[in-house]
């Protein structure tokens, strides 16, 4: 999965985990590039960034000095930075909702501050930079089950992530007339200082210059037995790994390679080649060209052709729809002499051709609402089912309650066998309503729904009502779950209460 | 390194604690989504088991054993019985403490060929849960904190070594716990530091209050909603007098639901002459400890016990807790807190027995002789009054 989880350490605190990182020409500008990276793989709705790690992009000019089975390419020392940080929970807004703040430091130490999920982002006044940092809809496509090498659905489907993106202008910042071609990673470091008492110096946690260098390279699933270099790597110097770490990391990024071209049951790479790739992917960084077209399908295509032993003609670099688990199967198992697809062709949501570029995140609330009008009175209605642990509903075989008042929890067993577990949140008799969570049996998240009996001219009127995150292909699952179960529970109510005609 | 070089020493900070908590329950929801889209999924109900287990241990929320059994109904359900979801079930048993079952779910498991690195990492806690030949879990506990380097395998190693009574033992190691810890999340410190809270506070027999408060606090100050230590460290403050520090720490905890909250928050109410209030928690406590206990009886048997034997005030349902704790793991300490709550209840029959029994069990065993239990034993046999 890219960088996703990728290494045992990166699991303590998933916000540092970073997934991926991208490269790609602005679609609002041409003359803009953008650089963004995401972490907190398959976060939830409310997820918000650690306050203690320096979350950097950085880009280093880079040239090509080798090709075919020499191919290398090399980087400048200097570095174009740019840093996000993050601070506490601000209570203080009006409305008392808890926000977080950021800063950017750019290239040349200017700051730049902005507020997490604020999606028109910030600029600095010249406009040369703008940033953005928030909840978004994760979109990497990844619809293969990689170890058994089988097409899947896409397994990050409703994901989202905590996304980091910049755009700039590209004369001003890149200044490729001394060399357009770039080399970009992303890391993640604990930020040092007092306020805590790990009395430890702590290391990078992650950093990501191509993709699955970590999950499918350094941890190739279909090499079983083999020791977890992951956090190994992901604590290495970007730009700067110790040759005596060279050949451990390059024989198995040269067996994890073997491994891939013969997935199909065909040798593809020679010898030479496949070692010539190895030593280009042990150079781990994003490649892109500023001077020329960075595409949907561009991604790779300068190491590709650099291995292949001449120049390059596309931007490389990596768009937010780019298909990279396809690209890469396509390289590393058929040598691109056909195209490999997995299991869907798209990721839960497309990019958008508007600043962050990256979707919307996937936090919609769906609802459910059932409603029956009686002829019986509002307190005779609610006297039957006002009660949290009230045995009324015909799908219901058992009902038992935990706990009393706010907080309590009934334990449902369903006709067939089923159980939901409900927590009751708010009761309210006087109006006759309450409202309450689903703890688990229901397969969506943050689920609340809600009854009420109202007065109706001379009987009464009850709305069920559920909100519930949506899930995708699931949704469809629950909102047939929900509806049967309100539509069947209140159609009950008709006989005993009876119903206008 | 003594307690004031750690604090005095060069600094990292961890992740804020409200950050890291609202995270957690943001990836634990995620996480239920996942696992109810595609339940067969490798790894998924793996992760629902981390993510519930982390919500129970530091946010005390006691629904989380709740959901955990409702996974394990639903792995049972949806799919044939794989080595995989055996263990899953097994740890899950394991954590509410039905030691018997994981070991079958175990059992079942290596039928199924599932890895025997996995299952011997479940064996490993169940027996140190159940005292089981600790000498051995010891050689295995310290290989593995060697091997892996992993702050939580020195944590479990510093654990088992205050549990052998190795005081000085468990504090060097949990101390390594730390220094070699080189992450950002708080929830490993904050487990380092309570658990010394409690080696200083409750484990050594001369308990050290001041030095149980100050990692007690680190812990709160690293992880504000962690419960437990809040509760710790709020009895600390009730010993010495300190009530209203007690009151401050205890109240924000009462939306976990955690009954030993309610529980020693009325304490507290009674000590400052608020009755009414004292009383309506106490009702609380005592409904939410049954209703636990109905639910997890194994799991909150100690913890009950614990509380009929304090303000819960039923001698009788102490005792029978506290025989039922030890029944499933007769741990040193499960035998001590039964045989306290007897004395405590003036059961010179049952104080008696367990005490031959402590001593048919371990007599043989050099710490045996410090511990509380040989001393209260023959406090007793001196004919003091039990009370």
């Amino acid at each position: 999965m890219s960088d996703h989880i990728d290494g045992p350490r990166v699991i303590g605190d998933p916000a540092a985990d970073l997934t991926d990182l991208f490269a790609f020409t602005s679609p609002e500008n041409p003359g803009r590039t953008v650089l963004a990276a995401n972490v907190f793989p398959t976060c939830g709705p409310n997820a918000i960034f650690s306050n203690v790690i320096n979350h950097s992009i950085v880009v280093r000019r880079a040239k090509v000095v080798g090709f075919g089975d020499a191919a290398k390419f090399e980087t400048d020392d200097r570095e174009i930075r740019f840093s996000f940080r993050f601070g506490l929970l601000d209570r203080t807004t009006a409305d008392q909702k808890p926000i977080q703040r950021g800063t950017c430091t750019l290239p040349g130490g200017q700051t730049l501050d902005f507020v997490v999920n604020d999606k028109n982002g910030a600029s600095t006044q010249d406009g040369v930079f703008r940033v953005y940092a928030g909840l978004r809809s994760d979109p990497f496509l990844l619809a293969w089950i990689v170890g058994k090498f089988t097409k899947f659905q896409n397994l990050l489907q409703n994901d989202n992530v905590l996304c980091m993106a910049v755009e700039f202008d590209t004369q001003r910042v890149l200044d490729p007339g001394k060399g357009s071609l770039f080399a970009a990673i992303a890391e993640t470091v604990p930020v040092s200082g007092p306020g805590a008492f790990v009395g430890f110096d702590p290391p990078r946690i992650d950093w990501v210059g191509r993709p699955e260098q970590t999950n499918m390279l350094l941890n190739d699933p279909g090499l079983p037995g083999i020791d977890d270099l992951r956090d190994l790597w992901n604590q290495q110097t970007p730009f700067a790994i110790p040759e005596a770490l060279r050949p451990v990391f390059i024989k198995r990024i040269a067996d994890s390679l073997a491994n891939w071209d013969i997935r199909d049951g065909k040798q593809d790479w020679t010898p030479a080649a496949l070692a010539a790739h190895a030593n280009v992917r042990f150079d781990d960084y994003l490649l892109f060209d500023v001077a020329k077209s960075i595409t949907d399908t561009s991604h790779l295509e300068i190491e590709k052709s650099t291995l292949d032993g001449h120049g390059y003609e596309t931007g490389g670099g990596r768009t937010v729809d780019c298909n990279v688990i396809d690209i890469l199967l396509t390289m590393w198992v058929n040598h691109d002499r056909e195209p490999i697809h997995g299991g869907a062709s798209t990721p839960t949501k497309l990019s958008t051709k508007t600043f962050p570029y990256f979707a919307d995140p996937n936090t919609e609330l769906q609802s459910v609402v059932q409603s029956i009008d009686l002829n019986g009175a509002p307190d005779a209605v609610w006297s039957l089912i006002g009660k949290f642990g009230g045995y009324w509903h015909p799908l219901i075989a058992n009902i038992k309650i935990i706990g009393a008042g706010i907080g309590e929890l009934r334990v449902v067993e369903t006709v067939d066998g089923k159980q939901i577990i409900e927590r009751l949140e708010a009761m309210d008799d006087a109006n006759r309503s309450y409202r309450y969570s689903n703890i688990s049996g229901i397969p969506a998240s943050d689920y609340t729904g809600t009854l009420a009996v109202k007065a109706n001219g001379t009987g009464s009127s009850v709305e069920w009502r559920a909100q519930y995150l949506a899930n995708g292909q699931g949704d469809l699952i629950v909102r047939t779950i929900i509806s049967t179960l309100f539509k069947t529970g209140l159609d009950s109510l008709k006989p005993r209460f009876g119903a206008p005609q | 390194m003594t307690e004031p070089d750690y604090f005095e020493s060069k600094r990292f900070p961890t992740t804020d604690g409200e950050i890291a908590v609202i995270n957690l329950e943001s990836a634990r929801q995620r996480s239920w989504s996942r696992f109810f889209f595609d339940p067969l999924r490798n790894g998924l109900a793996e992760i629902v088991v981390e993510h519930e287990q982390l919500t129970a241990q530091f946010v005390g929320d006691v629904s989380a054993l709740d959901r955990l059994q409702f996974l394990s109904g639903q792995l049972a359900e949806t799919n044939k019985p794989t080595a995989r979801t055996l263990l899953v079930q097994a740890q899950i048993a394991s954590m509410g403490h039905r030691f018997a079952e994981a070991r079958d779910f175990i059992a079942q498991a290596e039928l199924a060929e599932a890895p025997p690195a996995d299952m011997n990492r479940l064996r490993l806690n169940i027996d140190q849960a159940c005292g089981v030949e600790l000498d051995r879990v010891l050689d295995q506990r310290r290989d593995l904190a060697n091997k892996s380097g992993r702050t939580e395998d020195f944590v479990a190693l510093g654990a088992l070594l205050a549990d052998m009574r190795d005081f000085a033992g468990a504090d060097r190691t949990y101390k390594e716990a730390l220094t070699i810890y080189q992450d950002v999340s708080p929830f490993p410190v904050a487990w380092v530091c309570f658990q010394l809270g409690v080696l200083w506070g409750e484990l050594v027999r001369d308990p050290q209050a001041n030095r149980a408060m100050l990692w007690y606090q680190r812990a709160v100050d690293c992880l504000p909603g962690y419960t437990k230590a809040r509760v710790h460290l709020a009895e600390l403050h009730s010993s010495a007098g300190r009530m209203s520090d007690a009151e401050a720490l205890l109240t924000p905890a009462v939306s976990s639901g955690d009954p030993e909250v309610h529980w020693r928050l009325a304490d507290v109410m009674s000590c400052k002459g608020r009755f009414a209030d004292a009383e309506v928690l106490m009702r609380a406590a005592r409904l939410g400890f049954e209703s636990l206990l109905g639910r997890h009886l194994l799991a909150f048997a100690d913890h009950g016990a614990e509380f009929y034997a304090g303000s819960g005030n039923d001698s009788c349902r102490a005792l029978d807790l506290a025989y039922i704790n030890f029944a499933n793991r007769p741990t040193r300490r499960a035998f001590e807190q039964a045989h306290a709550i007897a004395v405590r209840a003036g059961n010179v029959d049952a104080a008696a027995t367990l005490q031959v029994e402590a001593t048919q069990r371990w007599s043989a065993d050099a710490v045996f002789h410090s511990s509380p239990l040989k001393g209260r034993s023959e406090t007793l046999e001196k004919g003091e009054t039990a009370s």
